[in-house]
């Protein structure tokens, strides 16, 4: 999935077990998608709680957030508690969309986890940026995510500059 | 009384019945349309959490109104789990809260007085027909869309 391309409608479990569509998550609001490994890994935990500090800002800024990861809705729930994070978590634990998005971690044989790669997505699920996080570096900062939810609701908000 | 904005939807409470439309007797208040939309679920209640008039409603910027937006989002939706029918906040205009309402149905662990709008408002317990099933909000957004009552309402119309 690159930059203009529209990315799939996923429908999911989420942390609740309760099954939710990408674009019924979006709801018309510029969405970042983060695909993580897992709550196992250390980087994980580390990207996952300097995001989870941007919700303050997100949640009256009209702009959603969502962790899709290979964890069970009950892992999840739990890992989500401690982060303390107010936004929806989806489980890939059948590996129903890895392949078809072709983010397998290949290096990873015990978990077979996502890559870490994230997306900011236009409310249709377009996509803006795309951020490849295999190595930590590559991953998306509160000020890279900042920046594209300041251009994106700038495209999709008429009255953005008024 | 206000207008209605895209995504709201008129309710009224008397102290012991829910109605919807603008007409019933007692309080009036918009809720999240969507909770009408759907096929009512039958044989669930309702855990009305209104305030006695308009002067005891509260800002929706009200610091105890966002908490009580933060911590439905943190874990009350899922501590209702599938019991979970639908909820709504109560909105007089576009910047009063008068409550919440939660319907549930089916077993739960979960009681009002668990409700973090409970914190706000007192709990009047209601069986009704009236609500349809509504997935809770994804979350982390606690703010208003154009005026409707949280969580409802979006900007496109899509």
């Amino acid at each position: 999935m690159r930059p203009g391309e529209r990315f799939p409608d996923l429908e999911l479990p989420d942390h609740t077990g309760r099954q939710r569509l990408l674009s019924e998550l979006a709801g018309g609001d510029p969405l970042v998608l983060l695909f993580s490994r897992g709550w196992w890994c250390p980087k994980e935990q580390r990207h996952l709680r300097a995001l989870t500090a941007l919700q303050d800002e997100m949640e009256v800024a009209y702009a959603r957030m969502v962790v899709v990861s290979v964890d069970p809705p009950e892992v999840q729930s739990a890992f989500r508690a401690g982060l303390g994070a107010r936004f929806v978590f989806l489980s890939d634990s059948e590996r129903a969309w890895l392949p078809r998005l072709d983010l397998l971690e290949e290096s990873d044989t015990t978990h077979a986890p996502y890559r870490p790669t994230a997306f900011t997505l236009f409310p249709d699920l377009s996509v803006h940026s795309r951020y490849d996080g295999f190595w930590y570096w590559g991953r998306p900062s509160a000020d890279d995510i900042r920046r594209d939810l300041r251009d994106i609701s700038r495209r999709v908000r008429e009255d953005f500059e008024r | 009384m206000a207008s209605l904005p895209a995504g709201a939807a008129w309710m009224s409470f008397d102290g012991r019945e829910l109605r919807a439309g603008e007409d019933g007797e007692g309080f009036s208040f918009m809720i999240d349309s969507r909770c009408l939309e759907g096929p009512p679920v039958a044989g669930a209640e309702a855990w009305v959490f209104a305030a006695r008039d308009e002067e005891a409603a509260l800002p929706y910027d009200q610091p105890e109104v966002q908490g009580a937006r933060q911590a439905a989002l943190a874990w009350w939706y899922g501590m209702l789990g599938d019991a979970l029918v639908c909820h709504t906040t109560l909105a007089l205009d576009e910047s009063r809260c008068a409550g919440a309402i939660t319907v549930v149905h089916g077993e739960t662990a979960a009681r009002p007085a668990d409700d973090p709008f409970g914190r706000l408002f007192a709990p009047t317990c209601v069986s009704c027909d009236l609500f349809g099933l509504v997935a809770p909000p994804p979350g982390p957004v606690i703010e208003r869309y154009a005026g409707a009552p949280w969580p409802g309402g979006r900007f496109d119309r899509a």
